[in-house]
């Protein structure tokens, strides 16, 4: 499958203009040429448990694709982070546990460029950007995902450093990660932490590996225990956390929304090449207009997803509120990846439902409804952004 | 060492699609660098990086021709020439190395010209030894292994059942196959500054002098081969389904 087509071309002249759509073209078109042939052949073992993450992530990282969106001075491209969210979509399709890996990795480096003192910025980023370090993000708790505001996890200042205690769940990359961007409650609020992997304060649980989907990336627990850190780990002002996590989840949900765009043209992808093939009734299915009903709903859905989450990505890049239109776009997005999924699971029928080829795709979708937001609290924000609107 | 490798933009044989009568859909097709000359910019870079120097993408071709400039310029090319031919005023292959070789002489010393063993789409293979014609140069064809050394080019060529050991003085031109070597992948920020990169394009009417040869070898036609897929289904047990699978192609004579 093609990863990059006439589809995001268009995409690309319209929101960017012709001459910048030829040079970002060219960028995501030499990417999905790397992501074919070196990324989206691992990604089945992946899913299977028999390859490892590290060997199509390091293909990105080598690619660049993280120093895409931020500033040349420590070791960026300082493009749109609209060409950073369509690499994300291309890189979904090839590899969805690779892309997602990458992605909150990559909003760890979003936190250190935006927030980090130059000192965290000159130690942290070049080596974020270029993968000689690998990030993870720790917001989420056993008791507190959505409602990340009650987290348990405390950063106490004794005086002379900061020691944190609690626990961190469902945290991607976690145990092999080198740096950990902790998240807890300080004296002042809450603040966020980079901590080292190395440090002995921080213990990663078992992986958990009864994951409905994207089993290609580590997920597991992370207890932070009399985890003693030095002033300068915290990120930004003591306080500031909430806000800092708030911000940076508006832009990677774009990420993951594009992410999920990607995880939806894998599985329509092979969905329609089986259609054209199959054949039932002396037809094909293809030409039964059924089928027919389902491709649409998904090429539509698919580039609608695409095109909001693309526009709200437009609005960061010119410095606009874009908070709601993020939270849409990766509902959207997220969802409309688990309906297509699933019409590709009943288009291969039997074969979709046996065959972690296919059906992966809807099990890798599924976690994004859940993470980085839920739905249902993305509608709550949606909802209260409307209302104070109209107030 | 001055290097200069030549590079076509050719149609992506992987988006081709034909029309009812079987003819391929050349208007508004995807264009791309041609799959053999990877091979080509690879081993021109890879002799630039042991010998130093410079390397030098040239090609014809119309204005879709700057992506595959691009993209060899990304792998590691120094500065590029386009020769502008738009069709219908495209030359045949006798005209394309008579304009490939006009532009190489301007660009002064050249040590050694690559090329591959043939486009993706036509695969003729012409070009390569016209242009050493025209630039009086030896001719080294289908090189698997090139090593470059005090002023001489060593190729190995290979045959079926064995190989052929090349050697001419440089400057020369030789033609790689894709056993040669394995094309890198250029990184994003390489492709980046690749884009921003000046292509010095050049007319065919500056380049055409009273010596140009009036071939006009004509592509009549091109039909593109359809074979219709089987799909056969085999159904049962592993050991069922592998008899039958082995019933199946000896019925179709493949074993």
């Amino acid at each position: 499958m093609k990863l990059f087509g006439a589809e995001q071309e268009r995409v690309l002249g319209s929101l960017y203009g012709a001459e910048a759509a030829e040079v970002y073209g060219a960028l995501l078109r030499s990417l999905s040429v790397v992501l074919e042939e070196k990324v989206a052949p691992l990604s089945l073992a992946l899913d299977q448990g028999k390859e490892e993450i590290d060997k199509p992530r390091r293909v990105l990282f080598e690619q660049g694709v993280c120093k895409l969106p931020h500033a040349s001075e420590f070791g960026g491209m300082g493009l749109p982070f609209g060409v950073y969210a369509l690499a994300m979509e291309l890189a979904g399709a090839a590899d969805a546990s690779t892309a997602m890996s990458l992605g909150i990795h990559n909003t760890v480096a979003d936190a250190v460029e935006r927030f980090g003192s130059p000192e965290q910025k000159k130690r942290l980023l070049p080596a974020l950007l270029s993968g000689k370090k690998l990030a993870a993000f720790a917001l989420t708790e056993p008791s507190s995902g959505s409602d990340a505001r009650a987290m348990h996890t405390s950063a106490v200042w004794d005086g002379s450093q900061y020691v944190i205690d609690g626990s961190k769940m469902f945290i991607t990359n976690a145990g092999e990660a080198d740096v950990y961007l902790v998240f807890a409650a300080t004296a002042t609020g809450h603040g966020a932490f980079l901590v080292e992997g190395a440090n002995p304060g921080l213990k990663v649980g078992r992986a958990l590996k009864e994951k409905l989907g994207m089993r290609g990336s580590r997920t597991a627990e992370v207890r932070l225990v009399k985890c003693q850190v030095s002033a300068d780990a915290l990120l930004g002002k003591e306080g500031a956390g909430f806000e800092q996590a708030k911000q940076l989840l508006d832009s990677s949900r774009i990420v993951m929304g594009m992410i999920c765009v990607g995880i939806a043209r894998a599985a329509y992808g092979k969905a329609l090449a089986y259609a054209k093939g199959r054949e039932l009734f002396r037809k094909k299915l293809a030409d039964m207009q059924l089928t027919r009903e389902k491709l649409a709903a998904a090429a539509i859905e698919t580039s609608a997803a695409r095109l909001l989450c693309m526009h709200a990505a437009r609005l960061k890049e010119a410095g606009k509120p874009f908070s709601s239109e993020a939270a849409q776009g990766k509902v959207l997005a997220t969802e409309m990846a688990v309906r297509t999924c699933d019409a590709a699971v009943q288009l291969f029928g039997g074969y979709g439902y046996t065959s972690d080829d296919v059906h992966r795709h809807l099990r890798d979708a599924r976690l994004l409804t859940i993470g980085e937001g839920a739905s249902e609290v993305l509608r709550m924000l949606i909802a209260s952004q409307e209302l104070e609107r109209e107030s | 060492m001055n290097i200069v490798v030549l590079v076509k933009s050719a149609v992506d044989e992987a988006e081709l699609r034909a029309d009812t009568a079987g003819h391929p859909v050349l208007k508004g097709a995807a264009t791309k660098m041609s799959n053999f000359d990877m091979n080509g910019v690879e081993e021109a870079v890879k002799q630039k990086e042991s010998n130093g120097g410079t390397v030098i993408v040239v090609t014809l071709g119309g204005a879709e021709a700057k992506k595959a400039i691009k993209e060899a310029m990304a792998m590691g090319g120094t500065r590029a020439v386009h020769v502008l031919a738009e069709p219908p005023d495209a030359p045949d292959s006798l005209g394309t190395a008579y304009f490939l070789a006009k532009a190489i002489k301007r660009l002064g010393e050249v040590d050694l010209v690559v090329c591959s063993e043939g486009a993706s789409d036509t695969y003729q293979g012409q070009v390569g030894a016209m242009v050493a014609e025209f630039l009086d140069m030896p001719f080294l064809a289908y090189a698997k292994k090139v090593e470059t050394e005090a002023g001489r080019i060593k190729c190995e060529q290979g045959f079926e059942g064995g190989v052929r050991v090349l050697e001419a003085k440089l400057p020369a031109v030789v033609s790689v196959v894709s056993e040669a070597n394995v094309p890198r992948y250029p990184t994003l920020l390489q492709v980046m500054v690749a884009g921003r990169k000046a292509i010095e394009d050049i007319t065919m009417a500056s380049l055409k002098g009273d010596d140009y040869p009036e071939t006009g070898m004509e592509v009549l036609d091109i039909t593109l081969q359809s074979a219709n897929r089987k799909r056969v289904l085999l159904d049962g047990s592993p050991e069922e389904a592998s008899r039958k699978l082995v019933e199946a192609l000896r019925r179709e004579g493949v074993l």
